[in-house]
């Protein structure tokens, strides 16, 4: 994504239907301004995010990734985004022991009602996006 | 050990306890061994104990039905006590034969320190921390530190914790955690584009053969993403990346199951340093989760599972 010659980041969000979701749908309504370096997949639990949708997303030309569900305790499927917190801790870990960036791996706890929280999580996450350049996993 | 083993895995065929026995026998080649798979009790004479048995023979237990006797090292019990965590294989359908395992010599570090090829050994002994090569009537004498596998120094459990009939003496683990950890150090002091460098040169040699995965007791999906084609995660032209992709996601769906046996490493037909991804998962999810694989049959497995509090510092 380019706008003039400036170079953009490209992030993908893989959010929570019940809390994450929601909570950019209150970002939106409620007029909070965030980057649209964002695009955005609903899932049902961020239990279902497979490290495998991440490294694919990283090969397509996606410079990060956001995984965002309930916080802990929250989950609508109870233990959901335990697991996911599970996963993401060693993808990211991995990742970084192979050379990818930190940055590119991203993850969140929002709730339906922190539409505040995910405007900053996603301002925060493409700003270091943007510092860390463009992702080398894609070719 | 030898001797009893033959003994015991008789008389385990003889009295019908196991239809199969799985072990060791000598290779086609010098110092090497291939594994045996027998319902036949005369073949039991051909099984060996010795320095050179690499195999994972963990991995043939998901494909044999009824009752197995299984040669098992100390990296090997815990593979299996892994499968049994997993639901894979059933602790009663099998006896387990344990080997205290004071370690696996690495031939391609001897072939270095001689400076010979295999063929040209005469013979190699096993004394003590000191293993005595022989070639052209010359003796030359190295610390075991120096021969053994990078696995075999890091190695916590050398005595099998699950067995049915332990072969030998408890043996105690071999003092070379900071040799065996070496290449790993090495790339943890890189920056992340030296590591992002030294893994393009590795796993753009890759030829997908996916030996690494087939030799794995770990890996046992009936089918594995790299075969599914709606959709297809991995393209089958052998791009560096792809070859990342590949290797990070096994790694992740082995992480808690792998024991270091090093069997991927070895497999490698292009020398891909393979294990220094698997130790290093394998010490993440320790540190992170003071999780070993292996350990417990009772436990459950490491990404079933969950702490109430735990790994919260990356989260926002």
């Amino acid at each position: 994504m380019t706008q003039g010659s400036e170079w953009e980041p490209r992030l993908l969000g893989f959010l929570c239907k019940w809390c994450s979701y929601a909570g950019a749908d209150l970002a939106g309504t409620s007029r909070k301004e965030y980057p649209a370096n964002i695009r955005i997949i609903k899932v049902p639990c961020s239990g279902r995010i497979d490290p495998l949708f991440i490294l694919k997303a990283l090969r397509l030309g996606f410079d990060g990734v956001l995984v965002s569900g309930c916080h802990p305790g929250e989950c609508h499927y109870q233990t959901g985004n335990y697991r996911a917190r599970r996963r993401m801790a060693i993808t990211k870990k991995f990742l970084e022991y192979m050379g990818v960036e930190p940055t590119r791996i991203q993850a969140s706890w929002v709730s339906a009602s922190e539409g505040r929280k995910f405007a900053e999580v996603v301002t925060e996450v493409t700003r270091e996006l943007k510092e860390t350049g463009p992702n080398r996993l894609f070719d | 050990m030898e001797q009893r083993l033959r003994r015991e895995a008789k008389a385990l065929l003889e009295q019908g306890k196991v239809d199969y026995i799985v072990g060791f026998e000598p290779g086609s080649l010098k110092f090497t061994t291939t594994p045996l798979i027998t319902k036949d009790k005369s073949d039991v004479d051909r099984l060996v104990i010795n320095p050179f048995i690499v195999n994972n023979l963990a991995n043939f237990l998901t494909e044999l039905k009824g009752q197995v006797g299984v040669v098992a090292k100390g990296c090997d019990s815990r593979s299996i006590v892994s499968l049994i965590q997993d639901n894979k294989v059933a602790r009663e359908d099998m006896v387990i034969l344990g080997i205290p395992c004071p370690g696996i010599i690495d031939l391609s570090k001897v072939e270095k320190l001689t400076g010979k090829d295999r063929d040209e050994l005469d013979d190699i002994i096993w004394g003590g921390d000191k293993v005595v090569i022989t070639a052209d009537g010359k003796r030359s004498e190295f610390s075991i530190t120096e021969v053994l596998f990078d696995n075999c120094l890091g190695c916590e459990l050398p005595t099998p914790q699950e067995y049915d009939i332990l072969l030998g003496e408890p043996t105690l683990p071999v003092a070379g955690r900071s040799a065996s950890q070496a290449k790993i150090d090495r790339l943890k002091e890189m920056t992340p584009q030296q590591r992002w460098e030294f893994w393009e040169n590795e796993l753009s040699r890759c030829i997908r053969c996916y030996a690494c995965r087939n030799v794995c007791p770990a890996c046992f999906c009936q089918r594995c993403f790299v075969e599914e084609s709606e959709p297809q995660w991995l393209m089958p032209v052998p791009r560096w990346q792809d070859n990342l992709t590949f290797q990070v996601i096994r790694n992740i769906h082995v992480a808690g199951r792998c024991t270091d046996c090093g069997e991927c490493e070895r497999a490698c037909p292009v020398n891909i340093p393979l294990r220094s991804l698997t130790r290093e998962m394998y010490d993440i999810v320790s540190e992170i989760f003071h999780f070993k694989a292996g350990m417990d049959k009772e436990a459950a497995p490491l990404m079933t599972h969950y702490e109430q509090e735990e790994a919260e510092d990356f989260i926002r």
